[in-house]
């Protein structure tokens, strides 16, 4: 059998709901599986792409897909594998759920009603917790943690649910540095002892440098795919980042060095 | 106290009026604890208001002869799920400010037609357009009732079944929808029920009772709970507390047993960001008294020569 694609476009646009056009003349392939990061400046339809992988948004034009699957013909099939951790100031915080339910949230969504939480799911939920350290919150209300703490939880959720591929939408955004680095332990721990690939949206490609197999440069199209160390191109990164964008190399490894802040919304 | 059931037992207002805090209850505990975890509690008011927009046209289309069989309160349900749709689709982002925006041009909208239909209504029916804001917990009638503990019963099945999804759809619409749940038809199921239940809970028990009632509560009970079981719980408590009380008050002293439920109702959420207000200084406090313990401790445990020491130098 041909290795299957993690992730595939043909010719594909979208625009944002605003009407403006967030990807153009999009066209790759990313074999399965990986640990692949979607990376590009504020604006250029990262996010986008995802979301329409996911069936969330319609191609303009083209197509994309998982694992072989239509984002618009297999989207119920879609959605049954993946897991998906949104922009982190997606999440309602006046809704009173405590931490459990919201890790719990992730194995139950994809239950049949009533969704009630067997033993099973509890054990993985608590389980997905201890990876990013946050176990003993299980009863703390989640409106009250901190940023760097809600998204520890909400990439929990992820680990504890079910499917081949975990989906996070910029979850190191915004967060300090324990956090980031726990969760970038996590996420690498998880995805070298377990047979799931993991897309990532970030704006900063340095922290998962050395976990990820394939990176893709977007900004509104493709502007590089590749291994990290080969995409982190003088040329490429001026191109994504603007002048400003520097190439630092550290330990054998070559860093982007940018002026870019990070989470984008488009609603 | 046998006394006190005898009475409500031979009187059929009283009776009537206790069915109705029960299902008043239930509405805002399931529907209020709902709008108010969305940040929707403008809803409330919009879809009363709304309503009595459908009203006028029930009314109207009925004095014209257009349409005879249209009733006025079919016209003001009908308009209700009108704001339930139109916020919906507002909000199937998940973000609460839009959806807040549709209910206020809804609501707009449906009192405008209401102003704009009567003047072409007889002037002898407008009295009653107005009486779908003004209603009373001791004016309950049967069909009120039976009305009531429908939509009444019709919420909490819903809740019970969909508890869950309700709360998934409120905390994270996008990641719901994108791992297979079906966030649409619980967002229009949730929003439309609601706003049935407020519909027809204003025509029984009047505006103001609904608003306090539904908004109050649950407001109050979310600032202090952290759990959404807790919140319902307690709506549904302080609902009929202030509701009972009410009904107690009114019989002793001459005053509308809903506007003194709707006081207290109201003054159940003051007191509960004041009990917020104080849990938060003492929790400071705590911290404070944390971080400086160690110093504190350092201070006084210090081994006395050392400064002798110092003195000799």
């Amino acid at each position: 059998m041909a290795t299957e694609s993690l992730i595939s476009a043909q010719d594909l646009a979208v625009r944002y709901p605003n009407g403006e056009i967030a990807l153009h003349h999009v066209t790759f392939e990313v074999g399965f599986p990986s640990f692949m990061a979607i990376i590009g400046p504020n604006g250029s339809g990262k996010s986008t792409l995802v979301k329409t992988a996911l069936g969330l948004l319609k191609p303009l034009r083209g197509s994309v897909g998982l694992l072989g699957l239509d984002s618009v013909k297999n989207q119920s099939q879609i959605r049954r594998l993946v897991r998906y951790v949104p922009q982190r100031d997606r999440i309602e915080l006046n809704v009173p759920m405590k931490v459990k339910d919201i890790v719990l949230m992730g194995r139950l969504v994809k239950k049949p009603p009533p969704r009630v939480a067997s033993e099973n799911d509890k054990a993985a939920a608590k389980s997905a917790l201890r990876q990013v350290a946050m176990e003993e919150f299980w009863e703390r209300p989640f409106p009250e943690l901190s940023g760097g703490q809600r998204q520890r939880v909400l990439v929990a959720r992820a680990l504890a649910g079910e499917g081949p591929i975990l989906m996070l939408d910029e979850p190191l955004a915004g967060t300090d540095a324990d956090s980031q680095n726990l969760i970038v332990d996590a996420l690498g721990v998880y995805h070298s002892e377990n047979d799931v690939s993991i897309i990532m949206v970030t704006h900063d490609l340095n922290p998962i440098h050395t976990l990820v197999r394939d990176v893709l440069m977007l900004k509104n199209t493709v502007v590089g795919v590749g291994a990290p160390c080969d995409v982190m191109d003088p040329g490429l990164v001026r191109e994504l980042y603007g002048p400003t964008a520097k190439i630092v190399e550290h330990s054998g490894h070559r860093y982007c060095v940018t002026r870019d802040s990070g989470v984008d919304r488009h609603d | 106290m046998i006394d006190i059931f005898l009475m409500i037992l031979e009187s059929p207002f009283l009776l009537r009026a206790l069915v109705g805090v029960l299902m008043i209850a239930i509405v805002a505990s399931t529907s209020g604890s709902f709008l108010v975890f969305r940040g929707l509690s403008f809803m409330t008011s919009g879809v009363a208001h709304a309503a009595l927009g459908g009203a006028a046209l029930g009314l109207f289309l009925q004095a014209s002869n257009i349409a005879p069989w249209f009733d006025p309160m079919l016209g003001a349900l009908v308009f209700s799920v009108f704001v339930a749709l139109v916020t919906g689709y507002a909000g199937e982002t998940g973000i609460g400010e839009k959806m807040e925006v549709a209910v206020g041009v809804s609501f707009a909208l449906s009192m405008s037609l209401a102003v704009f239909l009567m003047y072409y209504i007889p002037p002898v029916e407008v009295p009653s357009i107005w009486g779908y804001l003004v209603g009373d917990l001791l004016l309950l009638n049967n069909l009120d009732i039976v009305m009531l503990t429908g939509t009444a019963i019709l919420l909490l099945i819903a809740a019970i079944l969909f508890n869950k999804e309700f709360v998934y759809v409120s905390v994270d619409m996008e990641g719901s929808t994108a791992q297979g749940l079906n966030a649409r038809a619980y967002h229009y199921l949730m929003l439309i029920t609601s706003a049935l239940a407020i519909a027809l809970a204003t025509k029984a028990v009047g505006a103001i009772l609904v608003y306090a009632i539904l908004v109050a509560p649950a407001a109050a009970s979310n600032e202090l709970l952290g759990s959404v079981r807790g919140v319902m719980i307690a709506v549904f408590v302080i609902a009929v507390i202030s509701q009972l009380a009410g009904i107690a008050i009114s019989l002793s002293i001459r005053a509308s047993p809903s506007a003194i439920a709707g006081i207290l109702a109201a003054l159940s959420y003051v007191i509960a960001l004041q009990i917020k207000k104080m849990r938060d200084r003492v929790h400071v406090d705590e911290e404070l008294e944390q971080l400086l313990r160690p110093a504190l401790e350092e201070i006084l445990h210090e081994p006395a020569p050392e400064h002798s020491h110092t003195h000799e130098d």
